[in-house]
């Protein structure tokens, strides 16, 4: 009778503890708010986790980008004021709230636009960029593969060719079966790349002093500046750092929601993903006009010779496939949250499939997508400025900082986040003028600008028109259509 | 159908949670005016200070 009642104790326990892990687990996937005793990262964590984020091949990438365009001294300002502005409205906009609540950022998001229209932005914000980065990201594999094997051959490299092409393809490839794995490889990777990018940007730095002093280097002329004018030059500059900042939109709020309050999911940005984008960027914009080439994979070899220059290049393609399985891992995670039953029933691995399938087609269809990638970056930021703004008049201006988690979680279909379909058009109306503003202001495309540019940038006046939109319209519509549960003044 | 209720509750649980936080005023770590200053302070002075420096 007692070992009847001992084994059923017992194993009553251990459902509960099966349960509570469930639960958990469930939570951490973003089906629930994280509780706080459930939250891992204090400061220095998440700072790590995110620097981690942030020191990828892809900030080479931009700081070579900014060096055709404006000298290095102009370029180090530009760096340092667009990620600055970038970064810290775009943590405000996404990270307090997921400190504060634990909540999934596009769970979150349903109060802003609709259960339905936080699906159509994921739709835009991650998945047109998450796709464009790991095609972007592969090509640079597939570059740096191309470079180490002329390298070795004593050939010339030929960075658009089939070599190129086939090593990219190996590189999406090979991502797809690390994240189909889980997130436990990523992790392996992530402890073993980031710190050793640290070194190798430290190294690099080095060889480029080698070759010229920093007083020598601050005083060298731009690549290919577009135009004549100097300031707008340096504007486009910091415009291109604007969008780099925005760009962390679709990601650092799922990181934040790991942190224990507010304080450690919002300050931690500025340490890790300003501090360290700014570190990459630097060393690519300093290389760059050095030697002449924007191109990391290039200039590499420039610097560091064959012996350095093959390890150099060999890392920088395996660092680009570990930046690819973040992307990925943390796109296909939200897919699930904002994804219909008949998504959500799709394995793992063949979704992770089928969203590779478009970036595979960019590399092999356009390659030349690589060398206008800041282009696409600086399209990105027509967006991310927007629900910036739309995200911190929502949460701080509208709703005094309160999310109501029950309504957040619940069936959605006769919630008072259903708006109007389950899409708040005044969110999506926000939305599109934010866009309009920036593509009005400033096309990137063209280049093409207002004489308003030279002032005020694009993405600035679009975040601020996107987040005026938005409260200017939810006062005076919302509250009497009976919408988005927003409190009376 | 057991399991979307047992769902719910937990989901109906984990939202007490932050009720009693809220009606508490038990919130950890919270941004106060200070942080949000600071921060508008920082940007600001490496905008003006980064803008003469290098524009």
């Amino acid at each position: 009778m007692t070992d009847h009642v001992t084994h059923g104790g017992f194993a009553a326990i251990e459902t509960e503890r099966e349960e509570a892990a469930h639960n958990r687990a469930a939570a951490e996937r973003g089906d629930a708010p994280l509780l706080p005793s459930e939250r891992l990262w204090g400061f220095w964590e998440f700072t790590y986790a995110n620097s981690a984020l942030a020191i990828a091949t892809w900030a080479f990438l931009i700081g070579g980008a900014i060096g055709l365009f404006v000298g290095p001294k102009e370029g180090i300002a530009a760096i340092v004021i667009g990620n600055i502005v970038g970064v810290a409205l775009t943590a405000l906009a996404t990270t307090p709230l997921s400190g504060r609540y634990g909540i999934e950022q596009f769970v979150a998001l349903r109060s802003q636009f609709g259960y339905n229209g936080s699906r159509v932005v994921y739709l835009l914000a991650v998945v047109v960029l998450t796709m464009g980065w790991l095609a972007v990201l592969a090509m640079m594999f597939g570059r740096s593969i191309d470079g180490l094997a002329a390298l070795s051959a004593g050939e010339a490299a030929n960075p658009t060719g089939i070599k190129m092409i086939i090593a990219a393809v190996g590189a999406i490839l090979v991502t797809w079966f690390i994240v189909a794995k889980g997130p436990t490889s990523i992790k392996f990777f992530n402890m073993v790349v980031s710190p050793a990018l640290v070194i190798l940007m430290i190294v690099m730095l080095y060889l480029i002093l080698q070759h010229r002093s920093f007083a020598e280097l601050l005083e060298m002329p731009a690549l290919a500046p577009p135009f004549e004018d100097s300031t707008l030059n340096f504007i486009i500059a910091v415009e291109v750092n604007l969008a780099a900042g925005f760009s962390w939109w679709p990601y650092i709020g799922n990181l934040a929601r790991l942190t224990k309050n507010e304080r450690t999911a919002f300050w931690p940005n500025i340490v890790g993903i300003f501090g360290a984008a700014v570190l990459g960027e630097i060393v690519g914009l300093l290389a760059a006009v050095a030697l002449g080439d924007s191109d990391p994979t290039i200039w590499m070899t420039k610097i560091a010779g064959p012996a350095i220059g093959i390890i150099a290049l060999l890392f920088v393609a395996f660092a680009n496939m570990t930046s690819m399985a973040n992307i990925l891992y943390t796109s296909i995670v939200g897919l699930r949250q904002v994804g219909t039953a008949s998504i959500r029933a799709i394995s793992w691995g063949m979704i992770l499939f089928l969203f590779c399938v478009i970036p595979l087609g960019l590399v092999v269809f356009y390659p030349q997508m690589y060398d206008g990638f800041f282009i696409f970056l600086v399209w990105t930021s027509a967006l991310n400025s927007a629900l910036a703004g739309i995200g911190i008049a929502d949460y701080f201006f509208l709703r005094g900082q309160k999310l109501d988690m029950r309504s957040l979680h619940a069936p959605q279909e006769s919630g008072p986040y259903r708006f109007w379909g389950g899409f708040n058009p005044i969110g999506l109306a926000a939305l599109a003028v934010g866009f309009g503003v920036y593509v009005l202001v400033f096309n990137p495309q063209t280049l093409a600008s207002l004489p308003a540019f030279k002032y005020l940038t694009a993405s600035v006046p679009s975040c601020l028109a996107a987040g005026v939109v938005h409260y200017l319209l939810t006062r005076l519509f919302a509250r009497g259509a009976g919408w988005g549960n927003y409190p009376g003044r | 159908m057991e399991t979307d209720i047992a769902w719910q509750k937990e989901l109906e649980r984990r939202a007490r949670i932050y009720d009693d936080i809220e009606a508490g005023g038990r919130w950890e770590g919270v941004m106060t005016t200070l942080d949000y200053a600071g921060m508008a302070v920082f940007t600001v002075v490496l905008i003006v200070g980064f803008w003469i420096w290098g524009a």
